[in-house]
């Protein structure tokens, strides 16, 4: 059952990021920057936890240092009425720049830098619970942002259903104008989902570098990208995103057990979260293609 | 513009003050580097042809509303099928046999844009999303065959053999690589211009980009456009990248295109999707790189400050607003 396991470890970096990416989804932007800021995350993170010997401040600081370059891709994007989607792809260049930049500067090197010093990421263990097949499985034995990241989803799906700010959210998404008519400005509601992302990027992220107490340039190799189908995968809900998110962790889970007794080059494990994403992206948009039809028939009947 | 690239040069001061211990060294290599020379002055000249072709790609997508973000993938997996069709055919005559390997290039990155475009026609699968995902997929499963199968045994670099002597293209600037494809990057350009704005398919294409609705109104069959640009999009790549193979380093290297995929959006962005803006566009880019490269090779920076550059002028090139927000602000002041 270690398969299990291993799946809530490797969906917990993608649920966060996906928590964060719904807020800007529902307010209408594609938000593609996902990625960079897991990066600055991850990275700011170990750097931070390293220096104070502070497990708080260097997640805290990551998280801050993720926001920080939300609020500058906010910024240029809503004030400055850049392309949303361009100026993500800018954000992303620039968090792979920067990040190589700053550990060249800082540590001498381009390659991966080890944090031997850094805090570990605490295990939140019960062995007694640990031994329920399954459940102890989903539940158990995962280091403390693991469970972060389930009470960000609760958090979130409380804010996003019952509360004012959640349902204008959702309505700067839906129909940006009864925003204005209620005399708010449905761009402040854009800049808050987008920094609400930097949140959540940031803590995804720190948990990719802290796990390893070490950073690798990229080391979130297309994470942010799989977050934003997790999003679509799951239907933009909650519930929605934690299922498809599973099903990812899943999947990679089983192709690195795979791998232990199966000679698979590692480039396929590394394709493999693309391929089945895409395959998942196809098949989801024929059925929803296919939906619409029989709706649309029924309706000439 | 004039704002987006004085802002971009600014930058590029203030950060090798930032990160520089002999800031006025690496200043004048990043600036002039790129010109001290035959060899860095023609490479320069030579690394802005992938991006011209990547940059014309992107723009024939652009001006119609079809996105192709998986250009990284094509540029790459046309450059790998090239290489592998000449290290196939060894013997064969060096004009026909190069043609049918640049041209199995072209017709895997159209086949591999064509996918996305066919499925958002068929399904209205996302084109930005599934073009991406099947570009990170390609580049590492290109990876594998390049580091993997086709590797060269008896070379120490993660590449491909080299291609046979027939096939690699003239060098026109010795002792730099710059190539005659330069001369086939400007036909391009121009062919690309000529469809886009003097033939009718051309301008249904760009009717489709600038409004759809309006388009279909007129009897135009939008759904072939969506399909179309995509494919010619990703024929483009393949050939810039098979031109990679054969002008330039004459074999497959692990990653060695990295980057043009993403460069070429700026490029086309900074020419607001006009093929023959595309060339200056690539040319001040592959400037960019060239200059960092200077830098790290004669001063103590890293290339990546190209990269953090690159990333303000992505941020500043689509920004409608900055004009009335610099007003705005004098206004303030």
């Amino acid at each position: 059952m270690n398969v299990i396991h291993n799946a809530v470890a490797i969906m917990a970096p993608f649920l966060l990021a996906a928590i964060g990416g719904l807020f800007t989804e529902l307010t209408g932007m594609l938000n593609i920057a996902l990625e960079g800021l897991m990066l600055i995350g991850a990275f700011a993170s170990v750097v931070f936890a390293s220096a104070t010997g502070s497990l708080f401040l260097g997640v805290a600081l990551g998280i801050i240092s993720s926001v920080l370059v939300a609020y500058l891709f906010a910024f240029v994007s809503l004030r400055l009425k850049a392309n949303i989607f361009i100026s993500g792809l800018a954000t992303n260049l620039l968090a792979s720049g920067l990040t190589v930049v700053l550990a060249f500067k800082l540590f001498g090197s381009k390659g991966v830098i080890h944090f031997p010093g850094a805090p570990v990421l605490p295990l939140v263990s019960v062995p007694a619970l640990e031994r329920i097949p399954i459940l102890g499985d989903l539940f158990f034995g995962h280091n403390i942002l693991v469970y972060l990241g389930w009470i960000c989803l609760v958090l979130a799906a409380v804010v996003i259903y019952k509360t004012p700010f959640g349902l204008r959210i959702r309505a700067t998404g839906h129909d940006s104008s009864t925003v204005e008519s209620l005399g708010l400005n449905p761009q402040s509601y854009q800049l808050k989902a987008i920094l609400v992302s930097g949140f959540t990027c940031g803590a995804a992220g720190s948990m990719l570098t802290l796990n390893l107490q070490a950073f690798v340039p990229n080391i979130t190799a297309g994470r942010g990208w799989i977050a934003l189908v997790v999003i679509y995968l799951g239907n933009k809900t909650p519930l929605g995103i934690l299922i498809a998110s599973f099903v990812f962790g899943f999947a990679i889970s089983i192709s690195n057990y795979a791998q232990g007794f199966m000679e698979i080059p590692a480039d396929f494990i590394l394709a493999f979260p693309y391929i089945i994403t895409v395959v998942a992206m196809i098949g989801y948009s024929a059925v929803r293609h296919y939906r619409s039809q029989k709706l649309a028939m029924r309706r000439d009947r | 513009m004039t704002i987006t690239l004085s802002v971009a040069v600014l930058l590029a001061i203030v950060l090798i003050f930032l990160l520089s211990d002999d800031p006025g060294r690496t200043i004048y290599y990043f600036f002039a580097g790129p010109f001290i020379n035959r060899y860095y002055l023609g490479n320069l000249l030579n690394s802005a042809i992938p991006l011209v072709f990547a940059g014309l790609g992107i723009a024939v997508a652009f001006s119609s509303s079809a996105f192709n973000l998986g250009g990284e993938g094509q540029v790459y997996a046309g450059a790998l099928v090239t290489a592998a069709v000449c290290l196939a055919l060894p013997d064969t005559n060096g004009f026909i046999g190069g043609i049918a390997a640049v041209l199995a290039g072209v017709i895997t990155g159209a086949v591999l844009a064509g996918i996305s475009g066919y499925f958002k026609m068929k399904w209205n699968t996302d084109l930005l999303i599934s073009s991406f995902l099947i570009s990170a997929a390609v580049v590492l499963i290109v990876n594998f065959l390049i580091t993997g199968p086709l590797d060269d045994p008896a070379s120490s670099l993660l590449a491909t053999p080299k291609i046979a002597e027939q096939y690699r293209l003239l060098r026109i600037f010795k002792p730099s690589k710059l190539n005659i494809s330069i001369v086939f990057s400007i036909v391009a350009a121009i062919a690309v211009y000529t469809f886009m704005y003097h033939t009718h398919r051309g301008y249904e294409m760009r009717i489709c980009g600038l409004n759809p609705d309006f388009a279909r109104y007129g009897g135009v069959n939008v759904n072939t456009y969506l399909v179309l640009p995509m494919i010619l999009s990703g024929a483009l790549h393949g050939l810039g990248g098979g031109l990679a193979v054969t002008g330039t380093h004459y074999m497959a290297l692990k990653e060695f295109t990295f980057g043009v995929g993403w460069n070429g959006i700026a490029v086309a962005l900074i020419a607001k999707n006009h093929p023959l803006g595309v060339i200056p566009a690539a040319l001040f880019f592959a400037y960019l790189d060239a200059g960092a490269k200077a830098a790290m090779l004669h001063s103590d920076v890293t290339f990546e400050i190209a990269a953090i550059i690159q990333s303000v002028i992505f941020y500043l090139v689509t920004a409608q607003a900055i004009f009335s927000f610099v007003k705005y602000r004098q206004r303030v002041s």
